[in-house]
């Protein structure tokens, strides 16, 4: 296919040109005995309780260092399952295909989800394509949803942190977030930043081989580390304790925030867990975690505590305690 | 060597049993890393820290956002720095007049304006030309280029201002000045040599969490003896002659004025106008703009607050009706004011 050939408005009319664009960007790629080829996936049921996701995909660009919107769009519904506690089974994606868009692009894009989905183990089971008129949608949309099975015995929630519990997170923060900044170029800085995109159920399944004692999950999205843990505060009636100097952050992330005025724990992340466990599993957990490729930099970042119940707390640099400010909501549109 | 010079720069400041002494920081940037690293509880009580006039955003008075829409709802387009849209004017800010249909561009840089008055030759591009000594040289930068471009349609809408008269001004707010690193590393040393003279105490302090304690620990140190005395706690960036192109830059299209800052009043020469021979990128002259006067709501502390007179959680709009989502004054609006960094990091709740 050259690299010339683009999406057409009549690829998305339903006819024959459709089947020829599922045909050459998605069946081979998704290809499964379970992909239907029908109206709906037919699937055998979960053997426990089962968590289901869905979530949208925007990002702009669709392309950026360590990965695009395809990968994105299975690693975000992949996470949200794996913090349920849930195994990743089945998973459907719907896109919105701007008339126009290369065709290439969107075989890279199938190309980042089918790798991204063998990786974890999950399959694609059914999928939607529209096409929209130039200027309608901005380049490629994805919505993917998905179903997992629950780990019997874990139970993470976000009302669940408790006074005395570690606060771990799974790797250096804000990389993501950081990276897209980068890429729209609206700065002028350049900096050797990749964002942190990846599926994180194997991480989550390693943790659970060592103790299914853990009290949250979450994945810190848009929004960043601060604003799942301000959530999780408040859901849970508890204040948050944080060491400044154990917080991971990448160098070069560190150095574009400084110079914006950026707060890295606001910055979004698309492949960093924040875990919440009891103190005296957690140097377990972080074990288990630092033995995972994309957990590798997992640390303990703080603590549960009765006081400030509803705030988030810095034990800073110079052996003062700060507040972290409260979120404002995300600093960029369209992260993801 | 006596036990005194073995403390560290926390143990100096900690252990500070001299005479009462009101540290006043000149600089957003250091109000609000002071607040970040909760450098204020590292201090004695008869240390008071005050946050003085020394966020750009804060000291611009109401009636240059009145300018600023008036000249939107005359047919300009306003380019400025993110935190100045939301800042309120007499009635209303830019970012109701942008909701209202006036053409707002937000840009990072003045030479960003210049490439979208060179992208829009159709529109009368102006500038919001606010700030100090470190961000003059580039708006002056920004008017060249458009000059020697040829561009007709580039206009600077000045409210800029110089540090050496609001010292003076300031004088009796504070025991010891924690001078704007970034401001001397343009204009050099000479001018706080001068004021030791005229019994004005200062250091001058970089923005790291160490190099901002030890200039701190400086000021403590040498404010107890109560003799005026100048330091430079910033060296690796400040040179005693400062940075001799960017001054004459500023000189070669700007000459100083009077001019209003926000509750301070007008301070004699404190300002930069554009000289006559630029006339053509002045906003006022372009657009043959009426004198505005604004009028702030008077139930605002912003001016006694950037004084250092009062707190931000003396003022009764402040955290009630006046936050960072919805600000009244503003010191709430930019990340640097006094009463948004109050606000942001919980005020006294530590």
């Amino acid at each position: 296919m050259s690299a010339a050939e683009k999406v057409t408005l009549a690829m998305g009319a339903g006819g024959k040109q459709t089947s020829e664009l599922i045909e050459r960007v998605f069946a081979q790629r998704f290809a499964s005995p379970l992909l239907t080829a029908d109206d709906a996936a037919v699937l055998d049921a979960p053997h426990g309780k089962m968590a289901m996701s869905t979530d949208g995909f925007i990002v702009s660009p669709s392309f950026f260092a360590g990965g695009n919107i395809g990968k994105l769009s299975i690693c975000g519904t992949v996470n949200d399952l794996a913090c349920m506690g849930a195994r990743p089974l089945y998973l459907t994606c719907a896109f919105v295909i701007e008339e126009g868009y290369p065709l290439d692009k969107l075989e890279q894009i199938a190309d980042a989800m089918a790798a991204t989905a063998a990786e974890v183990g999950v399959t694609l089971v059914a999928g939607d394509t529209k096409v929209a008129g130039r200027g309608q949608v901005d380049g490629v949309f994805i919505t993917t949803t998905g179903v997992g099975e629950l780990v019997e015995g874990a139970a993470p929630e976000g009302s669940k942190a408790a006074p005395g519990d570690a606060i771990i997170v799974t790797g250096d923060v804000g990389r993501h977030g950081c990276t897209i900044l980068l890429e729209r170029d609206d700065f002028g800085i350049e900096a050797d930043v990749t964002s942190d995109c990846a599926p994180l159920w194997a991480s989550v399944e390693a943790m659970f081989d060592v103790t299914h004692d853990v009290h949250v999950i979450r994945d810190a999205t848009r929004g960043g580390v601060g604003t799942v843990l301000y959530e999780i505060a408040g859901q849970s009636d508890v204040g948050v304790v944080l060491d400044a100097a154990a917080i991971p952050v990448d160098p070069a992330v560190g150095g574009v925030c400084r110079m914006l005025g950026l707060e890295p724990l606001y910055l979004a992340c698309e492949g960093r867990l924040v875990i919440i466990a009891p103190k005296d599993v957690a140097p377990a957990i972080v074990e288990a975690l630092r033995a995972c490729p994309y957990s590798a930099g997992a640390a303990i970042i703080g603590e549960v505590t009765a006081e400030r119940p509803g705030w988030v707390v810095l034990n800073t640099e110079i052996g003062t305690q700060t507040l972290l400010p409260q979120p404002t909501g995300e600093l960029l549109p369209r992260i993801c | 060597m006596s036990d005194a010079t073995r403390l560290t720069p926390a143990q100096i400041l900690a252990s500070y049993d001299g005479r009462p002494l009101r540290i006043m920081e000149v600089c957003g940037t250091h109000t609000h890393e002071i607040f970040r690293l909760g450098i204020r509880k590292m201090f004695p009580a008869q240390v008071e820290l005050i946050s003085g006039p020394g966020c750009p955003v804060c000291v611009t008075p109401v009636g240059f956002i009145d300018e600023a829409i008036w000249l939107a709802e005359h047919g300009a387009t306003i380019t400025t720095f993110g935190d100045l849209v939301r800042v309120p004017g007499t009635s209303g800010s830019l970012a109701t007049a942008r909701a209202a249909g006036a053409r707002v561009q937000v840009v990072y840089s003045p030479l960003d304006a210049v490439d979208y008055a060179r992208e829009h030759t159709d529109e009368q591009v102006v500038f919001l030309s606010v700030g100090f000594e470190t961000t003059v040289p580039a708006s002056c930068l920004a008017a060249k280029q458009a000059l020697d471009e040829g561009l007709t349609n580039f206009s600077l809408l000045t409210a800029n201002k110089t540090m050496p008269n609001a010292y003076a001004a300031l004088r009796d707010s504070a025991d010891v000045f924690l001078y704007p690193g970034h401001v001397h590393a343009i204009i050099g040393t000479a001018l706080c040599e001068d004021l030791v003279a005229q019994g004005v105490s200062g250091v001058l302090a970089g923005f790291t969490a160490k190099e901002l304690v030890t200039a701190l620990a400086v000021a403590v140190a040498k404010g107890a003896t109560g003799e005026p005395f100048f330091v430079n706690a910033y060296p690796r960036v400040v040179r005693p002659e400062g940075t001799p192109q960017a001054v004459a830059l500023i000189d070669e299209l700007m000459e100083p004025c009077d001019t209003e800052w926000r509750g301070l009043g007008v301070i004699p020469q404190s300002g930069l106008k554009l000289r006559d021979k630029f006339a053509a990128v002045d906003a006022r002259r372009v657009f043959n703009m009426p004198a505005i006067e604004g009028r702030a709501n008077p139930a605002c502390r912003c001016g006694e607050i950037l004084r250092g007179s009062c707190k931000p959680s003396d003022c009764p709009l402040f955290g009630r009706v006046c936050t960072p989502q919805h600000p009244v004054g503003a010191c709430m609006v930019s990340g640097e004011g006094a009463c948004s960094a109050y606000y942001q990091y919980g005020g006294d709740m530590l």
